[in-house]
């Protein structure tokens, strides 16, 4: 399996033009990719989680507070948990998700458990894991998710005195609602939230009992025959690089209006050449306009996926079953997987084994829906 | 009001303060009957264009989450305004002031309160674009338009293009706004102005004479809008709102700080300063664009902030001089009017309505459809 070092576009943002100096872009690109090869052998293994981020907890609770806050989005209605829920880990269960109100999206909506972990971000991954605030600022703005205004946003909160006073906690008693310490406390808050230890952490860090036979196996082939571990290592089980698998296109994108506008006005954003004439998700192809990274995305982990079906950039399997099958069948036209020839016993155990990459989420209770206040007019 | 005018002064953004008062006022234009709309070199008009403009006035979709559309605050049996004294605006908002009615903007040089905008095509933009109102991000919106094959075949025929285009929806809309407009034939006053004699009632009569006499109504109220296109401060009453409503005020801090008022005095806002956010004149504060007379009986409530509900509450303020305000109208007295010269001048007021309102039926909408795979709609 080839990697994907020349994935150029990484790092761009969404603002729709085209690379400013592609050329630099592509040669920091085979830098990077030269650089990773030899750390590759020595990285491609499963990780234990790493301890839990230091947070500012003012900010994270602030932050915790706005993630769940519907004011932010557009028309007051969606809230990053609409599409971002604690129960589903931090997905939504669609395979699909819904986007804002009057769109629906083309991918599916990832998790958002120990996002912090992450190289990139987005299934393009048109972002680096360090602007997760950066990735707020697209969620809460864009037309496509939340729709908001940033000075909107800013003067609701201050019009919500529970908000403001949390506010204020947080960035002193004089501050007044920003929105990049808005989009900043989000992403503290994203911070703090981890996938919980499984038992494969505790194995690997040779604290617990051994693990299951069947997993024990699954883990084995995971690392050796399947060779899963070229692309899903690390703590998240990713290279968080981009690869071509051919997985095939969710029907609802033709069937579903609403989904082809979102997706067309995507590549029409990206500034991708020809955009009108595309038909199916191009992934990393709309933000390097590199040919060869078409049909790419990036590796997402396995960790939690008990909780964040639907599969795959476009939620194409519904279950670990159909995911494990597709991967052994050397994927989809154009994939860069090659046939595992995996028995019926074997697929089971792999199975077996991305099972054991979950455990049960701890509750998340959402704050308080508060009301606005008034402000008074007596200062006339 | 005076704390934000010394807010204003001592923040230096004041020059020549006084210098508009005394500014000396040409004879008012007699009234008259409106001309044929000037239709726009850059915006012919056709058939098509007008079938066009009137779904795309109608089309919820070109709002960002597809609940709004132009009819949305522009209602046809609310004489293309709405009855709420604030405009609604987009889900999750109250706006600050009062929507402008569509009917005959098309003959405004100076669209909305303060006068920022002039003309028809870039207001709808505004209008579908800013966030607080049709809140449509331009890509979304034109992506959406493009799948409605029926669009597709219509802005082909009209504008020519492969694909609709978002600044060809708004040319659409604004022909169709063209339309929007008083019918002479229907408007007692203009009837009367024709020659028959009979269009006024023997009140309505009595009340012109009020209006270009003691009342004084024609120095601002004059020509075929009954409105000098200028801009007044009337100290018009406050509207409660924005004490009693959090959207309200969260709207009024916002605008402020679209116009770039400062930020240290934008947080203490809770006034609407009308046509100075334009010309950044303190003489300005307060001023609002005189509206026109016509069709107002469709048109209630009144005022650039709603707050009176009907004829006869806008003919008492004026009786009394106006309300106050820092850069109050000089033009402005008590009139002392008796009751039937009231009367008189709400029965003129009203027969410069059209004796039926003007209602365009609400057309049924084209479906979008899935796109072919050849990329051909």
């Amino acid at each position: 399996m080839s990697l994907s070092a020349s994935s150029g576009g990484f790092g761009l943002s969404r603002t729709g033009r085209p690379p400013a100096r592609p050329w630099v872009m592509r040669a920091m690109w085979c830098v990077l990719g030269l650089l990773a090869l030899p750390g590759m052998a020595q990285e491609a293994r499963v990780q234990p989680l790493p301890a839990p981020a230091v947070v500012r907890p003012q900010l994270a609770e602030l932050g915790r507070h706005l993630f769940f806050e519907t004011r932010l989005s557009g028309d007051g209605s969606r809230s990053c948990a609409s599409c971002h829920a604690p129960a589903k880990g931090f997905a939504d269960g669609q395979a699909l998700s819904r986007g804002y109100n009057g769109t629906e999206h083309f991918r599916n909506a990832p998790g958002l458990l120990s996002v912090r972990l992450k190289d990139r971000l987005m299934w393009d991954g048109r972002h680096a894991g360090a602007n997760l605030a950066g990735v707020v600022r697209e969620m809460l703005t864009d037309g496509q998710f939340m729709n908001g205004e940033t000075r909107i946003m800013e003067e609701r909160i201050r019009q919500i005195p529970p908000l403001l006073a949390l506010w204020r906690r947080a960035f002193g008693d004089a501050s007044e609602p920003r929105s990049e310490q808005l989009f900043e406390s989000i992403a503290e808050y994203l911070r703090s939230l981890d996938f919980p230890a499984t038992l494969v952490d505790g194995a690997l860090r040779g604290e617990s009992a051994a693990l299951p036979p069947a997993v024990q196996e699954g883990q084995r082939l995971f690392s050796g025959k399947a060779g899963c571990v070229a692309c899903h290592h690390g703590p998240l089980l990713t290279d968080g690089k981009a690869h071509r698998l051919g997985v095939s296109e969710h029907p609802a994108l033709q069937r579903e209006p609403l989904r082809m506008v979102s997706l067309l006005r995507h590549h029409t954003e990206m500034g991708l050449p020809n955009a009108m004439a595309e038909r199916g998700d191009v992934g990393v192809y709309a933000v390097s306009k590199n040919p060869s990274d078409r049909g790419r995305f990036v590796t997402p982990g396995l960790r939690g996926l008990a909780q964040t079906g639907p599969y795959m950039h476009n939620g194409r399997y519904d279950s670990l079953d159909q995911v494990v099958e597709f991967h052994d069948g050397g994927g989809g036209p154009g994939s860069e997987l090659r046939p595992l020839n995996l028995s019926v016993h074997e697929r089971q155990a792999l199975v077996a084994f991305l099972r054991s990459l979950s455990a049960p989420l701890a509750a998340v209770t959402p704050p308080p829906a508060y009301d606005y206040g008034l402000i008074d007019g007596a200062r006339r | 009001m005076k704390r934000l005018a010394m807010a204003l002064l001592a923040a230096g953004v004041v020059f020549g303060a006084m210098l508009t008062l005394a500014k000396p006022h040409a004879p008012a234009a007699p009234l008259a009957t409106l001309p044929a709309v000037a239709i726009p070199t850059h915006n012919p008009m056709s058939a098509q264009k007008l079938h066009l403009g009137r779904l795309l006035f109608f089309d919820a979709r070109l709002s960002g989450d597809g609940s709004t559309s132009c009819a949305s605050c522009h209602v046809a049996q609310m004489g293309w305004t709405h009855s709420d004294p604030l405009a609604r605006g987009y889900p999750g908002h109250r706006l600050w002031r009062n929507n402008p009615t569509v009917l005959n903007a098309a003959h405004f040089t100076r669209l909305m309160w303060d006068g920022t905008l002039d003309s028809l095509e870039v207001q709808a933009r505004s209008a579908m674009q800013a966030p607080v109102e049709g809140n449509g991000k331009a890509s979304m919106v034109e992506m959406r338009l493009r799948l409605v094959p029926e669009y597709v075949a219509l802005f082909r025929e009209v504008f020519g293009t492969e694909w609709p285009q978002l600044d060809h929806a708004w040319q659409a809309i604004a022909a169709f706004e063209r339309t929007l407009v008083s019918d002479p034939l229907q408007v007692p006053f203009d009837r009367y102005l024709a020659g028959d004699g009979s269009a006024l009632t023997p009140a309505a009569r009595r009340g012109m004479a009020l209006f270009e006499g003691k009342a004084g109504c024609l120095q601002c109220h004059n020509g075929a809008l009954a409105s000098d296109q200028g801009f007044h401060a009337l100290g018009v009453p406050r509207q409660p709102q924005f004490d009693s409503s959090a959207l309200v005020q969260i709207a009024v801090r916002w605008q402020n700080r679209q116009r770039d008022v400062p930020s240290a005095v934008y947080r203490d806002i809770d006034e609407d300063l009308g046509r100075y956010y334009q010309t950044r004149e303190p003489a300005d504060i307060g001023k609002f664009r005189t509206p026109s007379l016509r069709e107002l009986k469709y048109t209630a409530p009144y005022m650039h902030n709603g707050a009176l509900a009907t004829l006869r509450d806008v003919v008492d303020f004026f009786d009394r001089g106006g309300g106050e305000a820092v850069n109050k109208s000089p033009q402005l007295r008590p009139l002392g009017l008796t009751e039937e010269e009231k009367n008189d001048l709400v029965a003129f007021l009203e027969a410069l309505s059209m004796d039926r309102p003007l209602i365009v039926a609400t057309p049924e909408l084209p479906p979008m459809l899935p796109l072919d795979k050849k990329g051909l709609p």
